[in-house]
């Protein structure tokens, strides 16, 4: 594994930080052997295991705790009200 | 966003995408033009005015393609060129700071070592919408479009208009300035933990 070629190396090669390949794994941008080589990565470098679940925990908290207010009662109506009477005139 | 080619589309197909491509996100729209504006009344009329927009040129709309962006496109357009004209709030950004922190040494720095899993959890109010809240609006938006509404970085590309390694800093320094917000409120439930 220690002489695994990073996948995560750009096209101009350079080699990316930690914090960028932290957060290709934490979107969902990563691929399949980005997150292999990460997963073992993160066997071996202990900042990288403390922040993943600092960084998932935050991420899970913000979908959780900052979605879900509902549209204001009346809106819809309002807007489809709008476009009939948009089309009339 | 590259042009589509127009489409044509009777009152009924119209109807039917309004219906079931457009209004289905109306809640996730909202929830973004309140954070954007803190205001309810303006919240509702950014999303009334990018749905009203969405129906007048929804023949550059194709049907079956990624609805829910294109409307989060119409709603920023309008927060910038409307909402953000009428008051006159710049943007406080430096961009050329954020790309030169994003590519310094500086990028690896545990800037919040204190700040843990077990506190976060703790927080229990609206402590993580306030960190939210609290950054400026386009280190908020990223963290909105990726974190609460899920968007890919191309996706968000395409909203913005800005370049994809240009979301990835952008969320990064987001990201670490939420984690500050965080700590400090973390330090200040500690120190009133010990007080009692």
């Amino acid at each position: 594994m220690t002489n695994q070629v990073n996948p995560f190396i750009l096209a101009d090669g350079k080699k990316p930080s930690c914090m960028e390949m932290l957060q290709l794994i934490l979107d969902g941008e990563a691929s399949a052997e980005q997150q292999a080589y990460f997963k073992s990565h993160m066997d071996k470098c202990a900042p990288c295991f403390k922040t993943y679940d600092l960084d998932i925990t935050i991420k899970e908290l913000l979908k959780t705790r900052c979605c879900g207010d509902s549209v204001p009662a009346g809106l819809v109506d309002q807007i489809k009200n709008q476009i009939s009477l948009n089309k009339a005139s | 966003m590259e042009e589509a080619p127009k489409q044509s589309y009777t009152p009924t197909e119209k109807n039917d995408i309004f219906n079931n491509e457009f209004l289905p996100h109306i809640n996730s729209m909202y929830n973004f033009g309140y954070r954007l504006t803190f205001d309810q009344d303006d919240a509702k009329d950014l999303v009334q005015d990018t749905y009203l927009k969405a129906y007048r040129f929804i023949e550059s709309f194709q049907q079956g393609t990624n609805a829910k962006a294109w409307l989060f496109r119409i709603l920023k357009n309008s927060f910038i060129n409307d909402y953000r004209k009428k008051t006159k709030e710049p943007s406080k950004v430096d961009y050329q700071e954020v790309e030169t922190y994003y590519n310094s040494e500086e990028v690896d720095r545990q800037i919040t070592p204190d700040l843990r899993v077990e506190s976060l959890k703790d927080m229990i109010g609206d402590e993580i919408s306030n960190a939210l809240n609290s950054l400026d609006v386009d280190f908020r938006t990223v963290i909105i479009l990726c974190d609460l509404e899920g968007f890919k970085y191309e996706e968000m590309a395409k909203i913005l208009d800005i370049p994809i390694g240009t979301v990835r800093s952008r969320l990064h320094r987001a990201r670490n300035l939420l984690k500050e917000k965080l700590s400090q409120h973390a330090k200040s439930m500690g120190y009133k933990n010990t007080e009692l």
